[in-house]
């Protein structure tokens, strides 16, 4: 049997003697066991729900009675975000954006009811799911058990009897590594078993999944590597112990809330009501549909007359009030585009200020790289929010659309006592306009996405093994 | 008094316990900094609505001036409600990040305007903030672990401790140690934050009860850690049962309990308030326009005097049934509310067992940043609107014209509440 695993076994069988250590991994491990059957069956429950929200709204929408088009424009339609089965893993923002939204004419409304204001106020102290075992307290428990590795040897004077035996150097750290390595290995297992559940899934692609199993195993590797070259460095257990505390506080803990307070600074975002007036405001610039003499729709209104080759609005062979909404949509939509890719600029600039503070917390780089091969992160709830924008908007415009070409321009403007019946058109209409789909991010997309993250960890492996090599150079040089 | 001067400067040439308390005094001025900086911009924000307000709604009356008609004022008028940011809110945020505090609504149904939220980046919500609750929940129990983990077993460990516990008064000398760690700590901690407190001009009482439940807090630690040290292991094991425990109180028995909460007390989710109320507006269309104001007079007798409607669009009449659609879904609304306050109670109650979760409770509660602030505001937006509709139905049912001077005479959200 080599020097290393001679080593590696002695370590384990410490821990093992070790009650409180023992006990420290079979709570983690039940931890993680709670928090990948509690987050499964809540993604599912989520999932489960907001497919039936989306089938009851849908059916509202088809069970529509005969209307005109523009009740329907009124009417809009609720849509929900689906979640995807990673989710089960890493919910990332989930719960903090808002999961539904109404799409109506004229106005592009805010995703609402999300979890953060439903749920208990006690999720500000964190989600309990696979990730956030993995992400903080998984490197705890390794803290707890790896801190003494080395440190204990060199306080109690039996490292140089080790070496003087013929143990190399290498072969100790190496061996302590190994021990460590395999609790890390132990320790992530629960959770690899709910990948189990969630591979079973449509939607569940072996890419994302297997790129996120890389993320949390290097930064598993990565812990490990800390903890026992701090305690090569240190000379004291205790201090060894505290300064590895400090290391995870200050990346686990610390930088990932101090990282936002300087991204909102560094790009604040407008709000919505500054938002909305300056939309209004651009809009009475461009063409004012309400103004009888804006220069913009009486273009409109005379390039339309011309192309139809006739005087008045009453001899189109179209309605003319539905050529309107078609118009006063197409500007507005314009704006809301213009407008959200302003925020989504500012926020995607914020995320990757973070990501850059993320180069000093491995922490920070690990729940990027989780949420974005999840499918849950900014990304794609952005997602959500245009192809929900992209959807409203192709809705108006058939239903502006069938305004202009299902109801005449005389029995849109008359106010008789049948006008009320002769502006509606049947109700098969809104059977045959298209439902949403969430076209969620392809697996290729989502490795690309949890790169960046991936580029920092594989840094700080680098760093940590260079550092590695030279501790045990110099340990070697002790004897 | 130079026994604990003595203390003091023992304890201050340990470069541990002085880098600790220097960091904590830093961390805790860059967090009550942080929180100032937030509440700064989000009073900026509200100060610059009326600008906004005032040019939106310049550009609604002129439009409306033409026609001088009431329905369509009410309409097309946004009117901005806001939620302050009371003194002590610089102190923790709570849930001012994610809820909105200013919105805009109309006099139409409410219940589809009033769970917009505000522009919000998602991923920065989600670790939470960096205000000094967080400093004081989260991180001055590691602080108190770090000072006090080895407060005996270190003198046992240096082979000091017998000698100690032999000297007269050895043990006034353990509560001398104690007490001075406990104050330095404490002081390092709250010194930032009362300086922050001034300059917020928060009341001296409530102050004075901060002051208090950070002490205490502290103490809850302190007696931790000297019960584990009672067990009598090294420093070391007792440094890492100290962090053990933190992990479970403060981050693990919490996010359990999150899980339990929404369990056993099931909300039904908003967006299905959102979606009855809909159609409840929208089925109108389909019943005589008539039958729609019969029902509304009923519950609305001060209007029955309204003369009867036109053969032509009357916004009286979309305006009367976006008020039923919005009293039909009020025992839903009741409910959600309910829903959400028992979650809340539920969570708070746990405070009383979990000092993380009780210190967390009741620091968002001076602050008017928990989710009672919310729903207070949400009252105050309920009532303003009541105004609103009392307001323009004033003219709509009247049939009386509204021109640009009458723009002016619409309610104003009224000033807002402070501590």
């Amino acid at each position: 049997m080599s020097a290393v695993s001679l080593i590696a076994r002695d370590e384990l069988r410490l821990m093992r003697r070790n009650r409180v250590a023992v006990t420290a991994v079979v709570l983690l491990v039940i931890l993680t066991l709670v928090a990948v059957v509690t987050s499964w069956t809540h993604q599912q429950g989520i999932a489960a729900a907001r497919a039936q929200h989306q089938a009851h709204a849908d059916h509202a929408f088809e069970a529509q009675p005969d209307r005109h088009p523009h009740r329907v424009v009124h009417y809009g339609h609720f849509i929900f975000r689906p979640l995807g089965p990673l989710a089960a893993f890493d919910p990332g923002v989930d719960a903090f954006t808002g999961n539904s939204m109404f799409l109506e004419g004229h106005r592009q409304n805010t995703a609402n009811f999300g979890d953060v204001r439903q749920s208990s106020p006690l999720i500000r102290f964190g989600q309990l799911t696979p990730a956030f075992v993995l992400q903080a307290v998984a490197p705890l428990l390794l803290i707890f058990l790896g801190y003494g590795a080395v440190a204990r040897e060199t306080e109690r004077g039996t490292l140089r009897p080790l070496m003087l035996q013929g143990a190399s150097a290498r072969a100790i750290v190496l061996g302590k590594l190994l021990a460590l390595g395999s609790v890390a290995l132990l320790i992530a297992v629960p959770a690899m078993i709910g990948f189990a559940l969630i591979a079973g899934q449509a939607g569940a692609y072996a890419g994302p999944m297997a790129t996120i199993v890389l993320a949390y195993a290097a930064y598993l590797a990565l812990w490990v590597g800390i903890v026992t070259l701090v305690s090569m460095l240190v000379r004291r257990r205790r201090d060894a112990l505290l300064a590895l505390l400090a290391v995870w506080a200050v990346t686990v803990v610390l930088l990932p809330r101090v990282a936002p307070e300087i991204a909102n600074r560094a790009y604040p975002l407008a709000n919505r009501l500054q938002t909305d007036v300056a939309i209004a405001r651009d809009l009475r610039r461009l063409g004012d549909s309400h103004n009888p003499d804006d220069p913009h729709f009486a273009e409109f209104k005379k390039a339309t007359l011309a192309r139809y080759g006739v005087t008045r609005v009453e001899d189109l062979p179209v309605n003319y009030k539905g050529l309107l909404a078609l118009e006063g949509e197409a500007l507005t939509s314009r704006l809301f585009d213009h407008y959200a890719a302003r925020d989504f600029a500012a926020q995607a600039a914020q995320n990757a200020l973070v990501g850059a503070i993320g180069l000093v917390s491995p922490a920070i780089a690990l729940r990027q790289t989780s949420m974005a091969a999840a499918g849950t992160d900014f990304e794609g709830h952005r997602r959500f929010l245009e192809q929900a924008e992209a959807y409203r908007y192709d809705l108006i415009q058939r239903l502006n659309r069938l305004q202009a070409e299902a109801v005449t321009y005389a029995d849109d403007t008359a106010e008789d006592a049948g006008a009320d019946k002769r502006k509606r058109i049947t109700a098969d209409h809104w059977r045959k306009l298209p439902e949403f789909g969430f076209r969620a991010a392809g697996p290729d997309a989502l490795v690309r996405a949890s790169l960046p993250g991936l580029a920092v960890l594989s840094g700080w492996l680098v760093v940590i093994g260079a550092a590695l090599v030279l501790a045990t150079r110099r340990l070697g040089a002790r004897r | 008094m130079t026994l604990w001067r003595h203390e003091t400067r023992l304890l201050l040439r340990s470069r541990l316990a002085l880098a600790a308390l220097i960091l904590m005094a830093l961390l805790s001025a860059a967090a009550v900094a942080a929180g100032m900086a937030e509440v700064a911009r989000q009073h900026a924000a509200i100060d610059a609505v009326a600008a906004a307000q005032a040019e939106d709604i310049g550009a609604v009356a002129d439009y409306v001036d033409r026609t001088k008609d009431a329905g369509s004022a009410a309409y097309y008028s946004f009117h901005p409600t806001w939620d302050s940011p009371a003194p002590l809110a610089f102190a923790a945020i709570g849930m001012r990040d994610v809820a909105p505090y200013i919105l805009r609504v109309r006099a139409l149904g409410l219940e589809a305007q009033i769970y917009d939220g505000d522009t919000f980046n998602p991923e920065l919500a989600l670790p939470g903030r960096f205000d000094f609750s967080f400093v004081l929940v989260f991180l001055a129990p590691l602080f108190a672990i770090a000072l006090f983990h080895d407060l005996k077993s270190g003198e046992r460990e240096a082979g000091r401790a017998r000698m100690l516990d032999a000297m007269p008064g050895g043990r006034r000398l353990w509560f001398r140690r104690a007490m001075v760690r406990f104050a330095l700590l404490l002081g390092a901690l709250i010194v930032p934050f009362l300086v922050g407190a001034i300059l917020s001009g928060v009341g001296v009482g409530a102050m004075l009860l901060i002051v208090i439940v950070a002490a205490l807090y502290l103490l809850f630690w302190i007696g931790l850690a000297a019960l584990v040290a009672r067990l009598g292991h090294g420093s070391t094991a007792n440094a890492a049962t100290l962090a053990g425990l933190w992990l479970m109180l403060v981050l693990v028995i919490p996010t359990f309990a999150n899980v339990a909460i929404n369990r056993a007390v099931p909300v039904g989710q908003g967006s299905e308030i959102a979606l009855a109320q809909r159609e409840r507006v929208h089925a109108a269309w389909e019943i005589p326009r008539e039958e729609t104001m019969r029902r509304f007079y009923a519950s609305h007798p001060q209007w029955a005097d309204s003369p009867p409607l036109p053969q032509a669009f009357h916004y009286k009449w979309y305006f009367a049934f976006h008020q039923l659609g919005d009293e039909s879904v009020a025992d839903r609304v009741r409910a959600y509310r309910q829903g959400l306050e028992r979650r809340a109670a539920i969570a708070n109650s746990l405070g009383w067992v979990l000092p993380s979760v009780g210190v967390q409770a009741l620091l968002t509660r001076l602050a008017r940043t928990d989710l009672a602030a919310q729903l207070a505001y949400q009252d105050r937006i309920r009532a303003f609107h009541r105004d609103l509709r009392e307001f323009y139905y004033g003219y709509m049912f009247r049939d009386r014209p509204f021109a640009k001077a009458d723009f002016a005479h619409a309610p104003r959200f009224g000033a807002p509440l402070t501590p």
